[in-house]
């Protein structure tokens, strides 16, 4: 599973300078408010379906919790600006520093676990630190935290009175995670991960330290989460355990990334521009009458990829065999 | 926080976390079942217990039947629901990629779960009369009858599950499945039969507790999540694959919920049950009577 | 033809503004989805009363539309927000900025409202909230925010005030209360309310319980509730939570002497059906009270209204407030007699709506400088014999209070 095929070579260059293009232009066509929310969303959970697919994808660890490190990018963020003042834009980097330190508690420990086991074990430390935060007065416990609000400025991170910086920004910060993943599926980092994905005992025994590149993914999918969370308390001014620790948050990022294509570079992309809109679509169309309709569609779209083409949306464009 | 409760409340307590524990023992089961002969987490066990639930409310709702009489009715659906699921979905990713076989059934948890939703709104739905109710006396000790019952029901499908897999030819073609897939092949056993087998039964497990459930406890599309985690720690603590380490397990589960509720925080009670989870599986993956 | 010509000059300004609109955000999917489906239902018939001409004392209810504004009628957009803050925050601008509405209403739970509401006050536009019940939210000195019903510091203080006018009345002394609670942001706010007026009206807190809601079993918090045996149990909790709670407070015997509930679960019709007879003696306070239609005709007129829309279901309290609440707004938008986001502003400062023409049991609508209504008055209620009865304010009481609580062994 290795990138898209056609962006390679002269057209490949062509292709992608154009979705740049269009995704800086953008904008400046739909200028309504809610277009570029709509939009915002789509680079934001991008950005973490990527992030989840770092470890995920090309290192075949299937983390089912993965709320916990944007939670922890979204609290330490606020808390430190709320008690300490300090600017979000360092408090960001003090909660990627927290998140990649919260990825190697995890991961030392759980590294050891299979497949499954591996993967229950994330849903249940998510519930954890979700209780915890619930039951943490210090961080607004269920009552969550409100920011203050001020001026606009990019300093600040606080933009009022248009979405234009806020949707800049997370461009920037969703193009820096699919670079990075190009980089690394390029690199002999790659090549490590997709080893120990395909055959860890294998790897192992070519000398491939095992655990250390796989806290290396964790701690670099830790990290964009993260910054993905200071962005969001950011950009919604208001933070709860509902909101930014869920296990619901945890399963749309696998939703996207598994029917977007796993292991790929645009996989994530695709199935976040495909199925964010589709949401809200379904829930502006049904949502007044109370059903969950593209969770169905959701659920049925992550079975039929399993079992029909694990290689998800991607595999089907690049036309690959599974 | 620390607190010592009087003896009473504690006796009390500790009765009320054995009775729930029969029912988290019943549930594991079905799951330890299926896994014992697959290595297939089930993701959607707890949208079958679920559906169980509602198959419970809906005869009780349109029929007028107790869900003391859906038992049958909530175990025959669910033993169809866990053998189509087998025959539609696992059948084919047996042996796939890890992620196939964990979204497979993961996919079917959500969609399983909103389609109650989207037919049945996220309203709860009770039982309002049902015949067991209210409580009953135990060596002086005040506890639920439903929640006496339903533990007692569970004790004795668990006895019937163990019978019929110890007694029975195709319980022991199934163990023997379990135990080497390939042997079993070669004495001509039909795995594939077997392994829809396994899922209609242990999805038949979660039916009857489901039909138990619906007696006391309120319906709607998420009630499966808590129970479901919940057996997963079980599953995980009995040992992946071991039906009678579930029986264990889920009494030392219920109990342990209750005590870590009593002694430390209610809040935290899940967490100590989580935390539980982590211990075994990092010290002892076996469990306590599994094989690994 | 020249005076018609006049009078079409005249009149052309104002049969420009055909309709009015006004955003609507409730939760409409999700476990609480059927609060948002009620509320809707109590703005429909709101939208009925105002739009249709009917001989009702209520704000507009005479004449058809809005008079001021040439008889425009009212139209609302409903989005549901699925209890998500930031889906609240881009509906809202949704709204503003594509639907062109002329005012927010809404959402429910604290949180969403709390976002959207920063939408309204950045962008100019009034936001009314007729049910959200965090004290904060008319704490942060916003101008466009203004909020009809009372919140969790009013209900708590009546409760409170409650045992201490009870104690008084009977001669009692009520030593120590026990917090429950579930632990989203409802549970948690009403939580710290209560813990603090304990601390101010001398009651010691002997036990505080927030518990996940959706437990799997109550058994733990009751045996810690019956270990700290306080005189009165002080709930704020949800209708399943509710109902799993009093079946198991019967299997395990635990029977505080007072329950004081913070409403939500215990305020549910469905509550009151299923558990009519065990919760006998459980209080709440109740923002809305059904049994006052003896003194307050206009109770059962609206009530039938909504019976029509809503299947047969009473109107409860979370939809009256609704329908409260949107009266109020269409009343302000009337009263400034245009669509300019500062006249309405300007109006809704000056409402002023008297009692009789609420079916809530306030003293009137009024906004004081935070844009709290002043008016709110909160009551409790009794479950006596599967109904409730109000017992609180005295002079409102329908009912003796029932004290104490019966023993489980002594009922039916």
């Amino acid at each position: 599973m290795t990138a898209l095929r056609p962006v390679r070579g002269v057209r490949g260059i062509a292709l992608l300078a154009m979705v740049l293009l269009a995704a800086l232009a953008f904008p400046w066509v739909f200028r309504l408010p809610y277009h570029r929310d709509l939009a915002i969303k789509v680079f934001l959970y991008a950005m973490l379906a990527q992030a989840w697919n770092i470890l995920a994808g090309y290192c075949g660890q299937i983390s089912l919790g993965h709320a916990v490190f944007f939670g922890t990018g979204a609290y330490t963020s606020t808390v430190l600006q709320m008690t300490w003042g300090m600017n979000p834009w360092v408090g960001l980097l003090a909660g990627v520093v927290l998140a990649v330190a919260l990825s190697l508690l995890i991961g030392y420990p759980c590294f050891r676990l299979r497949g499954h086991y591996f993967a229950i074990a994330t849903i249940a430390i998510g519930e954890i630190v979700q209780t915890l935060a619930i039951n943490w007065d210090f961080i607004g416990g269920a009552r969550g935290l409100t920011l203050t609000i001020q001026k606009d400025s990019l300093l600040a991170f606080q933009f009022h009175t248009s979405k234009y910086p806020y949707y800049y920004i997370m461009l920037g910060l969703l193009t820096l995670c699919l670079l990075v993943s190009w980089r690394i599926e390029r690199t002999r980092l790659g090549y490590y991960l997709r080893a120990i994905r395909e055959d860890p005992e294998a790897a192992a025994s070519v000398g491939i330290p095992v655990a250390k590149y796989k806290q290396i993914a964790m701690a670099i999918s830790a990290a964009f989460v993260a910054a993905g969370g200071t962005f969001y308390a950011q950009y919604v001014l208001y933070l709860d355990p509902d909101s930014v620790l869920p296990l619901s948050l945890s399963i749309l990022v696998c939703v996207l990334g598994v029917v977007g294509g796993t292991g790929t570079l645009w996989g994530p992309l695709v199935g976040a521009a495909l199925l964010i809109p589709l949401s809200e679509f379904t829930r502006i169309t049904l949502g007044g009458t109370g059903r969950a309709a593209d969770l169905v569609i959701y659920g049925a779209l992550l079975t039929g990829v399993a079992v029909f083409q694990p290689a998800g949306l991607v595999g089907l464009i690049g036309r690959r065999q599974g | 926080m620390f607190a010592i409760p009087p003896p009473d409340v504690l006796i009390q307590g500790i009765l009320s976390g054995i009775l729930m524990g029969f029912v988290y023992a019943l549930i594991a089961a079905g799951l330890s079942l299926i896994f014992g002969l697959m290595e297939i987490v089930n993701f959607a066990h707890g949208e079958f217990l679920m559906l169980s639930m509602y198959t419970a409310f809906w005869m009780y709702a349109l029929f007028a039947l107790d869900p003391l009489l859906s038992v049958p009715i909530c175990a025959a659906v669910l033993f169809a629901l866990g053998w189509l699921s087998y025959a539609g979905i696992i059948r084919r990713i047996l042996g796939g990629p890890m992620l196939a076989q964990i979204f497979a059934t993961f996919g079917l948890a959500i969609f399983l779960r909103s389609a109650a939703q989207f037919l049945w709104t996220p309203d709860f739905r009770q039982v309002g009369e049902a015949w067991i109710q209210g409580p009953v006396r135990i060596l002086g000790i005040s506890v639920g009858l439903p929640q006496v019952v339903a533990s007692a029901a569970c004790l004795i499908a668990f006895g019937i599950l163990y019978w019929f897999i110890t007694g029975t030819e195709t319980g022991m073609a199934l163990e023997a499945t379990a135990q080497d897939r390939q042997a079993a092949a070669l004495m001509g056993i039909n795995t594939e039969r077997m392994f829809a087998l396994g899922w209609g039964l242990g999805s038949a497990c979660v039916g009857v507790a489901g039909a138990f459930l619906a007696s006391f406890f309120y319906v709607f599309p998420h009630v499966g999540g808590l129970f479901a985690l919940i057996a997963y720690v079980t599953v995980a603590l009995g040992g992946f694959g071991s039906v009678p380490g579930s029986l264990v397990a889920g009494v030392i589960i219920g109990v342990i919920e209750v005590l870590g509720g009593l002694l430390i925080a209610p809040a935290f009670k899940y967490v100590a049950v989580f935390v539980l989870y982590l211990i075994v599986v990092l010290l002892r993956p076996q469990g306590l009577l599994g094989k690994f | 033809m020249a005076v018609a010509t006049v009078l079409s000059l005249v009149t052309a300004p104002l049969a420009q503004t055909k309709e009015v609109v006004i955003g609507v955000l409730y939760p409409m999917t999700g476990p609480v989805a059927q609060v948002g489906i009620d509320s809707v239902n109590a703005i429909k018939v709101a939208l009925d009363i105002i739009n249709n001409d009917m001989n009702i004392n209520v704000p507009l209810g005479k004449g058809a539309g809005l008079p001021r504004l040439g008889g425009a009628k009212v139209r609302i957009v409903v989005v549901d927000h699925q209890g998500k803050p930031d889906i609240g925050l881009a509906e809202a601008e949704r709204l503003i900025t594509q639907e062109k509405v002329q005012a927010l209403f809404g959402a429910y739970f604290s949180s969403v409202t709390n976002t959207a509401s920063q939408v309204a006050e950045r962008m100019g536009i009034p936001y009314l909230n007729a049910e959200s019940s965090s004290p904060a939210l008319t704490e942060r000195g916003f101008k466009w925010f203004f909020r009809t019903s009372p919140h969790d510091g009013h209900f708590s203080l009546a409760m409170f005030d409650f045992m201490r006018d009870f104690e008084k009345k009977r001669g009692i002394k009520f030593k120590s209360v026990a917090i429950l609670n579930e632990d989203t942001q409802f549970g948690a706010d009403s939580a710290k309310v209560q813990e603090e007026l304990a601390k101010r009206y001398g009651y010691e807190v002997a036990a505080k319980i927030p518990f996940r809601t959706g437990t799997t079993s109550l058994d733990a918090e009751i045996g810690r509730l019956k270990a700290a045996n306080a005189d009165v149990l002080l709930p704020s909790i949800y209708t399943s939570d509710a109902i799993l709670f009093t079946r198991t407070a019967r299997n395990l015997d635990y029977n505080p002497k007072a329950i004081i509930a913070q409403n939500a679960g215990y305020t549910d019709p469905r509550f009151v059906t299923d558990m009519g007879k065990e919760a006998e003696g459980a209080i709440t306070r109740a923002p809305f009270a059904l049994d006052l239609a003896a003194k307050k005709p206009l109770i059962p007129v609206i009530n039938d209204m909504f019976k029509k829309l809503s299947g047969g279901r009473d109107i409860s309290d979370v939809p009256a407030r609704a329908f409260t609440g949107f009266l109020t707004l269409a009343d302000a938008i009337n009263r400034a007699g245009s669509t300019d986001p500062m006249a309405i502003q300007k109006a809704l400062v000056e409402t002023n709506i008297p009692a009789d023409q609420l079916i809530m049991p306030w003293t009137g609508v009024k906004f004081d400088e935070k844009g709290q209504n002043a008016g709110v008055r909160a009551i409790l209620q009794q479950l006596q014999g599967g109904v409730y009865h109000t017992i609180y304010p005295f002079e409102l009481a329908t009912k003796e209070p029932i004290y104490p609580i019966p023993a489980w062994s002594q009922r039916r």
